[in-house]
């Protein structure tokens, strides 16, 4: 069948750079005849850059764009055979409807009364009949959209490119146009090539869609093809939602994931290699929790009107909990005249102790100060005798005027909670408080955070933090002396899963699914 | 309050001269006189005239310019706008001065032209002298008027009229230039309302011979002292400003509708 097709655009290795940011790394890429054909990628992917090349706003730094066979790198874009749809429409404002598109009619010189028939055809094909005499200001944003397609289709063009012509249109009239805009094509037989960042949108209209990422492109296949035989997680998660677990893969057609071997239909990969693991939400199952093949909790429900979307806990996150010490108030400050001063002893890892700079001190001591006046006044100076050794140390900070408080640093060898299942790390300091501080937090949560420095991370990778939340048992307004627990999370893994069973939270749950439900494929630098 | 001054020029036009606010007598006869002497007359002519060739030089070196400044990358469009301000920070009047030096015998333009051979040029106090002192001092705000329209438009309309087939120059014709229309209406009222009535140039550049309605003003009220006459002056221009004004306007509503 594709072959019997006839190749009408060819991209060969184009490549574009704006400044040192790369936008199009090589791309390669055929376009036949009569085909709807979607470029789909997220903002920045190079998708509407490689589309203003083919209309020749642009120049390709690298390579070739061919037309039935010949190269037009060099045409302008009023000598190539495509037309455009804009993406914010560019109509001529000092035009009505009748003059845009007749536009390029008259460039061509085509006699009167043929524009007139010409444009009349238009008009009934993209039903604004009786509209030719109206400004374009008088037209809604649907129906402008509606002549910007025709003033380019009457040219009769080739090709038309179109550039996220739906994205001003609000959800109702876009899915109107999803559905005018493939009428159109299909009645018009012409090559559309579509941008968008809009998977549904692809999903719905395209006979093939080119997924790109970071310019370059990663699966061209049919809407089908592409929902159901991802090349890789990025375009699983792009295309349609996904559950992307980390797992490796044991042999053919077997894959652990969670410690436990699951079957699947996935054959080809290096024994122990490392992959990602997809499974749509539409294909797991709810179950008993002695029939699942995978047990979880049951942490939101939400209705979405065709079904439930309900995100399940399958594996626990990682928590560690932490001594908050409330003080006595006036240990914690000193003053003199109208001049006051505020600090907090500490904990410090041993790790972190390597660059650590005065500012850090400052903030981890919560050193400050102000005056009556309520003005914050700033820390000079700091002394201390800190040591890269375990071990207690004093830390003074002073003020321009010379006041002082001295306060204890103490450096220990800080445990780390590590929870390999979800790959991830945790760690917190104990840490000291005084009541009025914690009243007067306006954000709690995010103040426990920073006191404790508090701080989660990938095993993997050190650099990729991971979200970490505040649990804590207290009364934030009636604090007094003592000591307290405050435990700091993270997040479980969850899979989210659409069912039109009812379920309440909190319910244990077993999730089952399908050996060819579960696609396998190679890890790549893309998140879960 | 605004108008006060205005209604009190109308009342001095129609009265007699010596005549005061509480005792006077309407008359016609200060309209009369200028209307009935063919040098006022000629005068007249001789100022819509200036006016109008100021207007239309400005026009056409003006569009080049702002077109090329709207064309220009942002950071050079500021700068190239500051440097057709920069003339303004200066006094009106002192620059007019500067042009004489320019222009008079053994200045600037007559030595640069006589060292290819022709000697003894003098442009001052000549139609030539005022025209470039006109053009020089009303230029910026028409270029100004037409950048602003200019760089209002979207680029992305170019663009598709080079995607409909359209040829750079076909694109300019068809898309730029109406769009600029209301950019060039108001770059032609302040260009021609103030030259109209302008008084110092002429009499700098001008001399005694290219005497314009605002000199003759200017004299009804310094020199010779007829108020009444200078007032009834002031009116006729007032009416002859206002009447051309609609007509434009009637213009700018039409293209601003086109724009719009």
């Amino acid at each position: 069948m594709e072959n019997a097709k006839k190749k009408l655009i060819q991209f060969k290795n184009v490549q574009k750079s704006f400044g040192d940011q790369i936008i199009l790394k090589g791309i390669d890429l055929d376009i036949n005849e009569n085909e709807f054909v979607t470029l789909l990628g997220p903002s920045g992917c190079g998708k509407t850059t490689l589309l203003r090349i083919l209309g020749g706003f642009l120049e390709a730094d690298e390579g070739k764009v061919l037309i039935d066979g010949k190269d037009i790198s060099d045409l302008p874009p009023y000598k190539r055979e495509l037309n455009t749809v804009f993406q914010k429409y560019a109509l001529f404002p000092n035009m009505n409807v009748y003059d845009n598109i007749a536009f390029g009619l008259r460039i061509k010189k085509v006699s009167n009364d043929i524009i007139e028939q010409k444009v009349m055809r238009m008009l009934r094909l993209i039903g604004l009949e009786g509209y030719e005499k109206r400004e374009i200001t008088q037209l809604s944003g649907g129906q402008q959209q509606r002549v910007a397609i025709a003033r380019a289709l009457v040219n009769e063009p080739n090709v038309l490119l179109l550039d996220e012509p739906l994205g001003a249109l609000d959800l109702k009239l876009r899915k109107e146009m999803q559905y005018e805009l493939k009428r159109i094509q299909q009645e018009v037989g012409i090559t559309f090539i579509f941008v968008t960042h809009d998977q549904e949108e692809a999903l719905t209209m395209s006979d093939k869609i080119v997924v790109m990422k970071d310019g370059e492109i990663q699966q061209v296949g049919s809407p089908a093809e592409i929902y159901n035989e991802p090349k890789n997680a990025y375009v699983a998660n792009f295309i349609g939602e996904s559950n992307i677990i980390p797992g490796t893969m044991v042999s053919d057609r077997v894959v652990r994931f969670d410690d436990k071997d699951f079957n699947c239909v996935d054959v080809g990969f290096k024994p122990n290699e490392e992959v990602d693991v997809v499974i749509r939400p539409e294909d797991l199952e709810i179950v008993k929790p002695s029939q699942g093949k995978i047990k979880g909790t049951v942490d939101s429900v939400l209705f979405k009107g065709m079904h439930n979307e309900v995100m399940v806990e399958t594996v626990l996150g990682s928590h560690v909990t932490v001594n908050m010490v409330i003080i006595n108030d006036s240990a914690n400050q000193k003053d003199e005249g109208d001049v006051h001063i505020s600090a907090n002893d500490f904990y410090l890892d041993l790790e972190d102790m390597k660059d650590i700079q005065e500012k850090d001190l400052i903030a981890r001591a919560d050193a400050q100060a102000w005056n009556d006046a309520d003005e914050q006044l700033s820390i000079e100076r700091v002394e201390t005798d800190l040591k890269e050794e375990l071990g207690n140390y004093d830390i003074t900070f002073y003020t321009q005027g010379g006041l002082s408080i001295t306060k204890h640093i103490r450096v220990v060898d800080q445990a780390v909670v590590k929870n390999e299942k979800k790959n991830e790390a945790v760690s917190a300091f104990n840490f000291f408080k005084t009541a009025d501080e914690i009243k007067e937090s306006v954000a709690l949560d995010t103040d426990l955070k920073t006191w404790a420095n508090a701080q989660a991370w990938k095993l993997d990778n050190e650099d990729e933090g991971v979200e970490v939340f505040a649990e804590y048992d207290f009364d934030p307004e009636n604090i007094t002396e003592g000591v307290y627990p405050v435990t700091f999370w993270t997040k479980g893994r969850e899979l989210k899963v659409h069912t039109t069973k009812n379920v309440e939270e909190g319910a244990e749950v077993g999730l089952t699914f399908a050996p060819e439900d579960i696609h396998v494929m190679e890890k790549m630098g893309y998140g879960s | 309050m605004l108008l006060l001054p205005m209604l009190l020029i109308l009342f001095y036009s129609l009265i007699k001269p010596g005549n005061t606010i509480v005792s006077f007598q309407v008359t016609l006869a200060n309209y009369v006189k200028f209307f009935t002497d063919k040098d006022f007359l000629l005068i007249l002519w001789r100022s819509l005239s200036i006016a109008l060739k100021t207007t239309a030089l400005c026009l056409i070196l003006g569009y080049p310019i702002a077109y090329f400044i709207a064309r220009s990358p942002q950071k050079l469009q500021s700068t190239l706008i500051m440097l057709i301000t920069v003339p303004m920070w200066i006094n009106m009047l002192v620059r007019t001065y500067a042009w004489i030096g320019i222009l008079t015998k053994g200045g600037l333009v007559s030595t640069i032209l006589s060292w290819f051979g022709f000697q003894d040029v003098d442009l001052m106090y000549t139609q030539t002298a005022v025209l470039i002192g006109m053009v020089y001092n009303y230029l910026p705000f028409m270029i100004l008027q037409i950048n602003t329209s200019l760089s209002k438009m979207d680029p992305s309309l170019l663009e598709a009229a080079s995607d409909l087939g359209a040829s750079p120059v076909q694109s300019f014709l068809r898309v730029t230039l109406p769009l600029s229309v209301p950019g060039i209406v108001s770059g032609i009222t302040l260009v021609f309302l103030p030259a109209v009535s302008a008084f110092f140039i002429p009499k700098l550049l001008g001399g005694g011979s290219w005497f314009l309605i605002g000199n003759v003003i200017e004299n009804q009220f310094i020199t010779v002292g007829e108020w009444n006459f200078g007032s009834a002056i002031s009116v006729i221009m007032a009416i002859i400003m206002m009447l051309l004004m609609s007509l434009v306007r009637k213009v700018d509503s039409k293209g601003k509708k086109e724009a719009a």
